[in-house]
């Protein structure tokens, strides 16, 4: 069983800003990929852009990785009463600034590059602070010239180098890293070339998936199970190529592997090149919907070995590339036990990483979390107190109890704030570590906070 | 107001949206009206509107011009079959 080591906020600034003194100013710019591909081939997105109001608002995410000392850039003030819960909690909370104009299409840091006074208090606000970011694009990049503050990272363009899904085949392949078959495709004539030899697969009667190398995590993935629409997406890439005049596909096809779970797992890469194991998260489905993630997860000691072996591999790789930060690793469990332990390298931080201060904290020896998000439909804003009577004996109210632990609080009002409509509602989620001794308890409190939830959106359902 | 060959043909589109749309989000659809909004209120997303397009081509056998598609094609079931019909 892996073990958290105290102090990962120490921890993570030792490893990259070489002391654990150094205060930072955390970013919490969610969906940084949408930063890395632009310019991008890969799959068509058809003008999407954007991850919208609720997911910008995961940058609050940031505020319980800060630790006394830090600073923390959020598009909006949290909510009054969620401030004295985590205070009640004994967390000590970073100096939050708010930036002037909060734009919900905007992620963090594109807000903070708009707000010249805010650049300002940054820059005035300590000689030694350093840029902590959810991860970096060309974006945090400006911010960090703009302010003069130093970025705890590497450049922009190592990050989205090793982020890439085409990196982390060709890099799984050249470690022997199992996975499953298929073709990295930087250009079109792999492409073509993967297409032909995939077509037997499609023949024997097995599904091929398409991935574009700079989607967002868990986007960006196109199954395919017959061989015409293999040929169509083929003809699709190349039209596109053509008319944008180059070789470059951006794709990885690779044979669909039937999972039993998915795992995810984090490493920290020190300036050093040293590589630290961090944790193994499981995530749980229901009903073949994802519910949230187990910690920690029931693996054999061979699987974890596997898992472990392979990330300090792959970090040690990453080092030698110019790499060094959180990267998050996402992994598979096959049905007969076997582990493919690296699907896609996430060079940044990862929904875990907010998590693990909290479960030093909170989830001792022998306990169990399950982090979950609870989706809401809300007419108007729940405030937190609202919110904390109408889970009445479910939140955490103290380090040794059980309950939920809640992480994140903008993105349950983000939507919500925006509305112009009268009666409209909008999706809201709440995020949160249900901790307890037992599996059995946190099942039963996450059960009850479910049906808890439900009611509240029944009421704003009608209301209005 | 009498059926004609016109509306009955943009009742078929719409259906086959509807459909390929339950396949896409992998969900029994039963309260979609043709003015539902697709991202906001089922989820949709560019992987989910790239593969909608190609089980409707299928469906229909066409292909779309992906270079020419907008987000407001995708905006509701409606604005999806106006789209589907203009390209047949």
């Amino acid at each position: 069983m892996e073990s958290l080591l105290p102090g990962f906020n120490a921890r993570l600034k030792a490893a990259v800003a070489g002391s654990e003194r150094v205060p930072f100013v955390f970013l919490g710019n969610f969906e940084v990929e949408e930063q890395w591909a632009v310019g991008e081939p890969g799959l068509p997105r058809m003008g999407f852009t954007g991850g919208g109001a609720v997911v910008n608002s995961m940058d609050e995410f940031a505020m319980l990785l800060a630790g006394e000392g830090d600073h923390v850039v959020l598009k909006a003030r949290p909510d009054a009463g969620y401030l004295a819960y985590l205070r009640g909690l004994g967390l000590a909370l970073p100096t939050v600034h708010v930036v002037a104009e909060s734009d919900p299409a905007r992620t963090v840091s594109q807000d903070a590059l708009a707000d010249p006074a805010l650049q300002s208090a940054l820059a005035a606000a300590g000689a030694d602070l350093m840029l902590y970011a959810h991860g970096v694009s060309t974006v945090e990049e400006e911010l960090a010239g703009r302010t003069g503050l130093p970025l705890a990272h590497p450049t922009a363009a190592v990050c989205k180098a090793v982020n890439s899904k085409i990196y982390s085949r060709r890099v799984a392949d050249e470690l022997g890293i199992p996975q499953a078959r298929g073709w990295a495709c930087d250009t079109v004539v792999e492409l073509t070339r993967a297409v032909e030899e995939a077509r037997g697969l499609l023949a024997e009667g097995r599904k091929l998936v398409l991935k574009d190398a700079y989607g967002v995590s868990g986007k960006g993935i196109m199954v395919i199970e017959s061989e015409r629409r293999l040929d169509r997406v083929h003809r699709m890439v190349l039209a596109r190529a053509e008319a944008a005049g180059s070789d470059r596909a951006g794709l990885v096809l690779e044979e669909w592997v039937t999972k039993q779970t998915d795992l995810n797992y984090q490493v920290t890469v020190g300036r050093d090149g040293a590589v630290r194991f961090d944790f193994v998260k499981e995530a749980i489905t229901e009903n073949g919907t994802h519910k949230g993630h187990r910690m920690p997860a029931r693996l054999t000691p061979d699987q974890l070995d596997a898992v472990t072996d392979a990330g300090l591999r792959l970090g040690a790789r990453l080092a030698a590339d110019g790499y060094f930060g959180v990267a998050g690793m996402d992994a598979l469990l096959l049905p007969d036990g076997t582990v493919f332990p690296v699907i896609e390298i996430n060079a940044r931080n990862n929904m875990s990483t907010y998590q693990v201060r909290l479960q030093e904290a909170f989830v001792g020896e022998g306990r169990i979390a399950l982090a979950r998000h609870y989706p809401l439909k809300l007419s108007a804003p729940l405030p937190f107190e609202e919110l904390r009577r109408t889970l009445d004996g479910l939140l955490l109210e103290h380090p040794d109890g059980a309950g939920l632990l809640v992480n994140n609080y903008a993105t349950v009002n983000a939507a919500v704030s925006t509305l112009a409509e009268p009666g409209a509602t909008a999706d809201g989620r709440l995020y949160g570590l249900v901790v307890g001794d037992t599996a059995e308890q946190v099942t039963a409190i996450d059960t009850e906070i479910t049906a808890r939830l439900a009611a509240v959106t029944e009421g704003a359902v009608h209301v209005g | 107001m009498p059926q004609t060959a016109e509306s009955t043909a943009q009742d078929q589109t719409i259906t086959a949206v509807r459909e390929a749309l339950g396949d896409v989000l992998q969900r029994e659809l039963p309260d979609l009206g043709p003015d539902a909004k697709l991202f906001d209120d089922y989820g949709l997303d560019s992987t989910g509107v790239l593969d909608l397009l190609m089980r409707l081509e299928e469906v229909f056998d066409v292909e779309f011009d992906t270079e020419e598609l907008e987000m407001s094609h995708f905006a509701t079931v409606r604005t999806l079959a106006d789209y589907v019909a203009a390209a047949r």
